[in-house]
């Protein structure tokens, strides 16, 4: 059983009298342990895949499998349990909350399934340290560098030990030693056995996965392998 | 335990933007205080004015010339009623078979005098011996006059503290004497402390024999009441009849006229103070109460900025996993803490105000539980109206656009 299988996902939206079709029957499965890359430029509608994909947004029409379950017609309720458990989100504007704790932040999600205390503390301490943050757990985001607080964020989408790590443009507000620096971790990541799914406009972030999906307008224009020598001229291939 | 964890979330919120929360607590506060003090100040007048008639005691009624009159015209013609007469005790006492008790009290104001002490706007009453079984008085020290006394029109006198104090200070005023009028009279008791009630002074009184106050003072303008005492408040009703069936034949009323007297009981006058003053209770409470629907109004306006303002936070929360439920409650338990903090030191000021305001008439009240009760109620009631708005926009924010939002 692949983790995500979509079948024939349409993404319409209405602007006053015109229709606009942000994703045009998409067809796709990815599998438990993958490490994909979305790419396109921008307007492609690989966010609003990422959205359906991440659970953050529905399908006009077709159907999504995630892990089996048919997601495309659950309820918001239902939606955010499968976000909390199943999903990890990774963004390129990190996302924390501004005024707590690295602990905190990654503790959050563990809060809203009710996970008691000190197994959530153990639990934040243990993602921090995975990201090598374990000396950094204290410091407010304003306290932390850009690619520290990303790593903040990955802990942050590791914790539940979700199925899927879901990265939009996760290196797009760093420089590139830093955007490096995620990637190489990410890889890491995919090493232990995680499924990465990361969006991106840039060639070289994308080469980091092994597999990408080329979207052009709504579609999926071309789903390819990359190649060890690609990821050698990239640099990316650790 | 998500809740509680909620809970202080929203807590922290609070914390966290100071300016905010306390300008939104000063709105409720406000409101809540205004809506409190307005309650407290009329439970405690009430209070005041039901302890005063609480001294005649349930079972005992007032014959009086007026009774209690509405209007201008009404009170023009009572002003021809003839006056109630000590000639009436007798026929009462054998025309009613329920009346225990019967005496009468005329009553005047004047100056009092000791040597060369003086107290002025005392309450000065005549009444028969049995006076002091009817009316709710204590004796501190000495006696009241007795029958005989009252019989042989004896120059004696029942004096309240505050003129025991005035006339006699570090002296005992038993055996003393006493100028009522430029007459001298013998102190021969002292009532109990009574304490201040609707702004008058219940200590600043003499008491007499009536036979001597009609002759030394006279009732001039027909201040003399009967009080009656009937055997038991369940015969009060029966004992109110046969006195007015001896009273209309002593008066020759006519029996298609209507009662040329009036007869009070303490349920009866609390009755017609409440009905007077409902509106104007209604009107201050209601006034009152605008405050707090401004107050409301604060809490939603800052709310729905909040809420606008945190939209990103909204998202973030609900892309790890918040659901609905989550967000709606987080909010509400802010504006409900807000509201609650605001109500109970609304409230806790409201009862002080009110305290204040009930001691600048002085009377004495006792923190109304009522009022408290309210105070809570309409807090609480008033964050969950205003706050559960801006909570369900919240809730139902969109993730996706929650998280685009700059």
């Amino acid at each position: 059983m692949p983790l995500i299988e979509t079948k024939n996902i349409w993404k319409t939206y209405e602007m006053g009298a015109a229709v606009v079709h942000a994703l045009h029957d998409v067809s796709m499965t990815i599998e438990k342990g993958d490490y994909v890359a979305i790419m396109g430029p921008s307007g492609s509608g690989k966010s609003t895949l990422m959205n359906l994909v991440g659970c953050l947004d529905t399908p006009s029409q077709g159907e999504y499998f995630f892990n089996g379950k048919l997601v495309s017609r659950m309820d918001d309720d239902e939606l955010a349990t499968i976000r909390n458990k199943e999903i990890g989100f990774v963004f390129q504007t990190f996302n924390l909350m501004p005024r707590a704790s690295a602990l905190h932040n990654v503790e959050l999600p563990l809060i809203y399934n009710g996970t008691p205390r000190h197994l959530r503390e153990e639990k934040a301490r243990k993602a921090l340290s995975v990201v090598d943050l374990a000396d950094r757990m204290n410091h407010r985001p304003n306290e932390l560098s850009g690619g520290q607080r990303q790593r903040v964020a990955i802990a942050r989408a590791l914790v539940n030990e979700p199925s899927l790590i879901l990265a939009d443009e996760p290196t797009g507000n760093l420089d590139s030693k830093t955007g490096l620096e995620i990637m190489q971790l990410f890889s890491r990541l995919h090493g232990e056995g995680n499924t990465i799914i990361i969006v991106t406009h840039e060639l070289e972030v994308a080469t980091y996965a092994d597999r990408v999906l080329h979207i052009r307008d709504g579609m999926i224009d071309r789903d390819e392998k990359v190649t060890a020598a690609q990821k050698v001229a990239n640099g990316s291939n650790l | 335990m998500i809740v509680w964890e909620i809970f202080k979330m929203a807590l922290y919120a609070l914390r966290v933007n100071r300016l905010r929360t306390s300008l939104t607590l000063l709105g409720i506060i406000i409101g809540v205080s205004s809506v409190i003090t307005i309650i407290s100040a009329l439970e405690g007048l009430s209070q005041s004015i039901k302890s005063e008639l609480d001294k005649l005691g349930p079972s005992t009624f007032i014959v009086t010339r007026f009774g209690i009159i509405m209007g201008h015209d009404a009170f023009m013609d009572a002003l021809k009623r003839k006056p109630i007469k000590y000639e009436y005790l007798e026929a009462i006492e054998k025309g009613c078979q329920d009346c225990e008790k019967t005496a009468v009290r005329s009553f005047s104001q004047g100056e009092v005098k000791y040597g060369n002490r003086k107290l002025r706007h005392v309450f000065i009453a005549g009444g028969t011996a049995n006076l002091i079984d009817i009316v709710d008085f204590e004796i501190g020290q000495g006696r009241f006059h007795t029958l005989e006394e009252d019989r042989t029109r004896s120059r004696v006198a029942f004096i309240g503290t505050t003129v025991a104090e005035e006339l006699y200070p570090g002296m005992d005023p038993v055996g003393k004497s006493i100028k009522l009028n430029g007459v001298n009279y013998q102190v021969i008791g002292i009532a109990r402390k009574q304490g201040s009630s609707l702004n008058e002074d219940a200590d600043k009184i003499v008491f007499v024999p009536y036979s001597a106050f009609i002759r030394d003072i006279g009732d001039f303008w027909g201040s003399t009441n009967i009080f009656v005492k009937a055997v038991s408040v369940e015969k009060l009703s029966d004992a109110m009849d046969q006195t007015r069936v001896v009273l209309r034949s002593i008066r020759h009323v006519p029996y298609d006229k209507e009662d040329d007297f009036g007869i009070l009981t303490a349920d009866a006058v609390m009755a017609v103070f409440n009905d007077v003053t409902k509106y104007i209770r209604m009107g201050l409470i209601g006034i009152s109460s605008i405050a707090l629907i401004v107050g409301g109004i604060i809490i939603m306006n800052i709310m729905m900025v909040s809420v606008t303002e945190r939209t990103r936070e909204i998202g973030i929360r609900k892309s790890i996993g918040a659901s609905q439920k989550n967000i709606l409650l987080q909010f509400l338990f802010e504006s409900l803490v807000l509201s609650l903090c605001g109500g109970i030191i609304g409230i806790t000021i409201g009862v002080v105000l009110g305290n204040v305001l009930i001691n600048l008439i002085k009377m004495n009240m006792t923190p109304s539980l009522f009022a408290i009760a309210v105070g809570l109620i309409i807090s609480t009631g008033t964050g969950l109206f205003f706050g559960i708005y801006p909570a369900m926009k919240a809730a139902r924010l969109q993730p996706v656009k929650a998280l685009s939002y700059e």
